[in-house]
């Protein structure tokens, strides 16, 4: 199980984090996914990879964290027990800073194919979505990502 | 390179913040979980397992299926000690005991009936519960409190004092000149009350201005006016019911406390305090006064308790003055809890549930239609919707907030958050 974890952690932890862009919950997400996995070991095949059955998780956790935040930011703005602080210093580059910019939905394909480097078809599988709605959040996405300097290129490549 | 590798090379190589010591501590829980899952899987016999279980849960453990087992056997017995005579006198002084069986209890806590999130102390520190069942610790705190949303919580540990979100993100703290505890957040949010020793203390919500309110006060928690007001009661050093106000420090209002009393709370309205020792119950009427800053302490409303019967904890319902109490019998066959309804315009207690042993602490659901129940001696939450008989049942409660420790102890239900 340590092999397993040590071998896996990192990736699903940063796959987390570029969906909800916030690391206690990164942190909790992975840490549930792993948990998830061990509770159901019984009904894994063995003979298939790990890693995609682990990223499915972790993805689809992720999504279902960011639209609760989003939703629980709508209801509690009105409350101000007192002011916040600043957030930390921005970490990352303005990569980070776009891809935050993003609906969850579009981080999540963008995060499973360019970062996992899934086929369509198999994040279509993961999220349970049409394979032509995972292409086109994932064209919507990277024509967002486009408009940041430091990723100018990135849509040109699918034309 | 080709772009898409460029922007699969960023996604893997952009530097995020990773919190300290993340990915070992999630390694300790999940190589505990799975060294106890591997435990249950040697055993050749289950019988205790749901019919709905479709695989081993990581949770099921030989002690807690004990536990488990002799819940099952308490239970059957309950009819039992209700048709006995001494049952008989239990029933003399409530008109409508309820006591149908115990629902096999969950054998791990999912969703949250009714919703809301569960604060929780264990040993290890204070849990968040979410509303779909998922848990997270925040440290290794040793009280805590909502703030009046349940957008932060208010932390102590020592002499500090500190304000944390509900995901464990540290705001502020403060170091108290003694040992915190007993702290409290004002309805209207800015300010915290907390005991630092014996002294009462008042601190805004953002970690400044703390100020003295009084030099002593018995060790138990003070209430804040629900009206919006800086109002705030407490019990003196001496015993005495004292209310004042925490901007002016002005002394408003005393009168005698409850002997020994060991809980206040105010009730929604503003017109009356709850106080509660092991032996009594009591509402002390308050009277806001609209044209004088100073309310009225006035007479007190006795709440029943039988002879002989320890009260284990009260509570008043969020937007009224109900009060809902666990009260404790020992008898010649044992001990009895009961949990106790007192309603405003009714002359006798309700009881909603009578069980062996006994019950722990109690919470009222944010919109005041549930009632969560500790019940440590069989490592269950019980789960009471009023009117309705009892909901359901989470068992292995102890190791939900101690993965991985079998000897763990019974964690404390601190608040039920929020009504939005």
């Amino acid at each position: 199980m340590a092999e397993l974890y040590s071998l896996h952690w990192r990736r699903a932890y940063r796959a987390a984090y570029l969906v909800v862009h916030d690391a206690a919950a990164a942190e909790d997400i992975a840490q549930d996914a792993f948990l998830a996995a061990v509770d159901a070991l019984d009904r894994f095949d063995r003979r298939r990879p790990f890693a995609p059955w682990l990223h499915r998780i972790v993805v689809n956790r992720a999504l279902d964290w960011a639209r609760r935040e989003a939703l629980r930011r709508q209801v509690d703005s009105a409350e101000s027990v007192f002011e916040p602080l600043p957030p930390p210093e921005e970490v990352g580059s303005e990569m980070i800073a776009a891809l935050k910019e993003l609906p969850a939905e579009q981080r999540a394909v963008v995060v499973l194919r360019h970062l996992l480097e899934y086929t369509p078809g198999e994040i279509a599988s993961m999220l349970d979505l049409p394979r032509g709605t995972v292409n086109s959040r994932l064209r919507r996405g990277l024509d967002r990502l486009r408009e940041t300097a430091e990723l100018d290129a990135v849509g040109e490549e699918r034309r | 390179m080709s772009r898409r590798d460029a922007l699969s090379k960023a996604l893997r190589e952009v530097p995020i913040p990773v919190p300290e010591d993340s990915e070992a501590r999630g390694l300790r829980v999940v190589e505990t979980v799975y060294a106890e899952r591997q435990r249950p899987r040697r055993r050749a016999f289950h019988p205790y397992r749901s019919k709905s279980s479709t695989a081993p849960s990581q949770r099921e453990g030989g002690r807690p299926l004990r536990r488990t087992a002799l819940a099952l056997a308490l239970t059957a017995l309950i009819a039992v000690l209700m048709l006995s005579p001494a049952g008989a006198s239990v029933r003399s002084w409530v008109d409508d005991v309820f006591t149908a069986a115990t629902p096999k209890p969950e054998p791990t806590l999912g969703e949250i009936p009714g919703g809301g999130r569960l604060l929780v102390q264990s040993a290890a520190g204070p849990w968040v519960v979410h509303q779909d069942g998922s848990r997270r610790l925040l440290g290794d705190y040793e009280e805590a409190t909502w703030s009046p949303r349940g957008l932060y919580v208010a932390v102590a540990k020592g002499r500090t004092l500190s304000a944390v979100e509900p995901n464990g993100t540290p705001h502020w703290s403060f170091t108290a000149p003694g040992r915190v505890s007993d702290q409290r957040w004002a309805p209207f949010g800015t300010r915290i009350a907390y005991r630092a020793g014996q002294a009462l203390r008042v601190i805004a919500g953002d970690g400044t201005g703390d100020r003295t309110v009084a030099g002593e006060s018995s060790p138990i928690a003070p209430a804040w006016s629900p009206l919006g007001d800086p109002t705030l009661a407490y019990v003196s050093g001496a015993g005495a019911l004292r209310l004042v106000n925490s901007e002016s420090l002005i002394d408003l209002a005393t009168a005698p406390a409850l002997d020994d009393v060991a809980e206040i709370e105010w009730a929604a309205g503003g017109k009356a305090i709850l106080e509660a020792s092991r032996g009594a119950l009591r509402l002390r009427e308050v009277q806001p006064r609209k044209l004088q800053p100073r309310p009225l302490i006035e007479a007190t409303r006795p709440l029943p308790v039988p002879a002989g019967a320890t009260v284990v904890d009260a509570a008043l319902a969020p937007e009224q003055e109900t009060v809902a109490a666990v009260v404790t019998n020992w008898r010649d066959h044992g001990t009895r809890s009961s949990v106790v309804l007192y309603r405003p315009g009714e002359t006798k207690p309700r009881s909603l549930l009578t069980v062996p042993g006994s019950l722990g602490e109690i919470a009222w659901s944010p919109d005041g239609r549930r009632l969560l129940v500790a019940w440590p001696a069989v490592d269950q939450w019980l789960f009471l919707p009023l009117g309705r008989g009892l909901e359901s049942a989470v068992a292995n409660i102890s190791r939900a907030f101690a993965p991985g420790n079998r000897s763990a102890s019974f964690p404390r239900i601190e608040g039920w958050c929020c009504r939005r």
